[in-house]
């Protein structure tokens, strides 16, 4: 079980959305990790074969999955980050067709269906009309029709935008459940998505896939070091101006920061653990997600 | 199973099952459009429509049916001279009920022999001398050859002529034919209807991936770019064919099942002597039927192409509304393009004026007519399309090659 991508390249009207991106995934869930804007989504769609790369291959057990086709596509399932549906379907018809466009037959796209909406809790919706969900149902439909020809590449575009905390915790914990002897590729600009669910993370930064590892190697990477101190309030934007600062709490005694920094930034500066949040931050230069996102 | 759900997808909004529901009371309120549009004079004078009104036409019309004669042309035509020396202005309508009524499609039919080429004119029959009703065949033929030299271009253009008009069986023979003629007329303009409400039904199998935002889910699936593709092409047609027969049955059952089928074996010629369409009454409008088909096929491929292409229905549904309706004002318009208007789809949906008028077409040694041949384009150009709009999806943003 190998994906690879060789040197592809996506380039729009001579804007290069994706450059020179090589790497290898095999079995286990693989975090995209990017900020908006990064390429995540060319990447994905180039992987789904919804667009063609500019240059370079991408195989799939060493095969060029533009010539597999059918084949290929065969093996994945997708959830695209602007899942679109059939607003007049019923839940139960739009899995059933979505099933025949994966070649399953109806009988067993039917046991398939009733099975999948049990696991992404929507058996009780089932007659449900589609345009009648609200997001974070709709999502859990879109995982479970990614999931009906049971693929061995899952490819999860933003998986949990816009949904509230409570489900994104649940949708995590689903990915989670359903990885199980697949390649399961997530991208995000979330990290706390990822944070925990994946075996491997990749940065993605203007097109460029800049680093790949798992979440310890990336934090042991880090030559940099996090910090909490307490500083005057008035002081705070100062600090902020001169380190990479990632939480910022007012507290009574001022405002407590969260630094990343090589020396202590100030006398009395804690040192801390650094996690992927922290990670991120010093890769990407700001703060990932908002205050909801990092919170999780 | 894929054509099940595409159909699915089709009827499951709202929107469409209310243009489907409106287009078959259409066909209702056109039955009964038509129905009330014959009317019937009775003995006493009053005028009658309504449903009864064509079966009690053909009634009293049948007096004259059969072959109709030389002998029997001219008792019209006298009967006519007779009454109308005894009513020079304005002929009663009790006059016209008890006598005219009955046989006025056979002096109509000496009126058009009488005047080819030229303008209606009912003073041709009060001219006529006596003896020469009883010769109206034999001027009937010889206009015939007129025709075929004034509208033959070339030898062979006037021999094509002349062979239609040999097909001509004299005498001919008479049914009362109001039914069908009345029919012809709604066949035509509800066929433009169908074909307007199935270019859009057809445009929205294509666009609904794209208006929905279900695009990437559909090309990313194992037979999105294959299978599914053709049974979306395969949808189209079914919508077109279903919607366009079931329609046209609705039409056809409830018109003809009032006013009567009688008629169907009348030679069209009975009402255009010199059209080159040799053809029953009958046959003329299963003839406009079968247009009005081709003309919902092509509005189902165009618009499907279209629709695929743009990604959009928006300019799709436009486009059977162009084709079939605006063309035909602009062909009137620009009458320097007369021969290229000839062979445009509305003509697809005017059956009737293309039978009325000689038009044919001559390319080397063969000469062929209007209708056959715009049916034939039409219809290899609505086969043609297909395959591209197969491939516009199955190829969809992979632009090199397809897979």
């Amino acid at each position: 079980m190998e994906l690879e991508l060789k040197n592809v390249s996506k380039e729009f009207k001579g804007v290069h959305a994706v450059s020179d991106v090589s790497v290898s995934m095999r079995k286990g869930v693989y975090g995209l990790l990017g900020v908006n804007g990064a390429g995540k989504t060319t990447l994905m769609r180039m992987l789904c074969t919804l667009i063609r790369p500019t240059s370079g291959e991408i195989t799939w057990e060493g095969k060029n999955i533009l010539e597999m086709g059918a084949a290929y596509r065969d093996v994945l399932g997708y959830l695209p980050q602007d899942f679109g549906y059939y607003p007049d379907l019923s839940i139960s018809d739009y899995m059933m067709y979505i099933a025949s466009i994966k070649g399953i037959r109806p009988m067993a796209a039917r046991k398939r269906t009733k099975q999948l909406l049990g696991q992404v809790g929507m058996a009780k919706y089932e007659k449900r009309k589609m345009k009648t969900l609200s997001g974070g149902m709709a999502r859990r439909i879109g995982i479970a029709q990614a999931m009906l020809n049971n693929p061995k590449i899952l490819v999860l575009d933003e998986p949990t935008a816009g949904l509230d905390p409570n489900e994104r915790i649940r949708f995590r914990n689903l990915i989670s459940e359903l990885s199980d002897d697949r390649l399961v590729l997530l991208s995000t600009h979330i990290v706390s998505d990822v944070e925990f669910i994946a075996n491997q993370i990749m940065l993605m930064k203007n097109g460029e896939l800049f680093y790949e590892g798992t979440t310890e190697e990336l934090i042991s990477s880090m030559d940099e070091s996090v910090w909490h101190c307490t500083v005057p309030k008035n002081k705070a934007n100062d600090f902020m101006a001169r380190y990479l600062v990632g939480n910022v709490k007012t507290a009574p005694k001022g405002a407590e920061l969260r630094i990343l920094s090589k020396e202590p930034p100030m006398e009395g500066a804690v040192r801390e653990e650094a996690t992927l949040e922290d990670a991120f931050l010093l890769y990407f230069g700001e703060k990932a997600g908002d205050i909801d996102d990092t919170e999780i | 199973m894929i054509l099940r759900y595409e159909l699915k997808k089709v009827l499951s909004k709202k929107l469409n099952r209310i243009i489907l529901i409106g287009t078959l009371l259409a066909a209702a309120a056109l039955s009964m459009f038509a129905v009330g549009g014959v009317s019937y004079v009775d003995r006493e004078g009053t005028v009658h429509a309504g449903p009864a009104s064509t079966r009690r036409l053909a009634a009293d019309r049948s007096r004259w049916a059969g072959e109709l004669t030389e002998d029997k042309i001219a008792q019209a035509v006298n009967s006519r001279k007779e009454i109308r020396n005894r009513y020079p202005y304005d002929i009663p309508n009790e006059e016209y009920g008890k006598t005219i009524q009955a046989y006025n499609d056979i002096t109509d039919f000496a009126i058009d022999v009488l005047t080819p080429d030229e303008g209606w004119d009912e003073r041709v029959l009060y001219q006529l001398e006596d003896g020469q009703a009883e010769d109206l065949y034999s001027i009937y033929e010889a206009n015939q050859q007129k025709m075929a030299k004034e509208y033959g271009r070339t030898p062979e253009q006037r021999q094509f002529l002349e062979e239609q008009y040999s097909k001509i069986e004299l005498p001919l023979t008479y049914a009362p034919m109001d039914s069908w003629d009345t029919i012809l007329v709604y066949v035509e303009t509800y066929g433009m209807i169908l074909a307007i409400v199935v270019g859009f039904l057809a445009a929205g199998v294509f666009a609904e991936e794209f208006r929905s935002r279900a695009d990437a889910v559909f090309f990313s699936s194992k037979y999105g770019r294959t299978k599914a593709a053709k049974s979306k092409v395969a949808a189209g047609l079914l919508i077109a064919t279903i919607v366009y027969w079931t329609g046209m049955g609705i039409l056809l059952l409830i018109s003809l099942g009032i006013m009567g089928v009688s008629g169907f074996d009348t030679l069209y010629q009975i009402e255009h002597p010199y059209s080159i369409y040799v053809m029953t009454y009958g046959q003329y409008c299963l003839l406009a039927v079968l247009g009005g088909y081709i003309a919902n096929l092509l509005a189902a491929s165009v618009t499907m192409l279209i629709a695929a292409k743009l990604r959009s229905a928006s300019v799709a549904v436009c486009v059977p509304f162009f084709l079939f309706c605006v063309m035909q004002f602009i062909g009137r318009a620009l009458s320097n393009f007369l021969t290229f208007f000839k062979l445009t789809p509305d003509m697809l949906v005017n059956v009737l004026g293309c039978a009325k008028s000689i038009n044919i077409f001559q390319i080397g040694d063969y000469v062929f007519r209007q209708i056959p041949c715009v049916m034939m384009i039409y219809f290899v150009t609505a086969v043609i399309l297909l395959p591209f709009v197969y491939r516009s999806y199955h190829c969809y943003g992979l632009k090199k090659k397809g897979i």
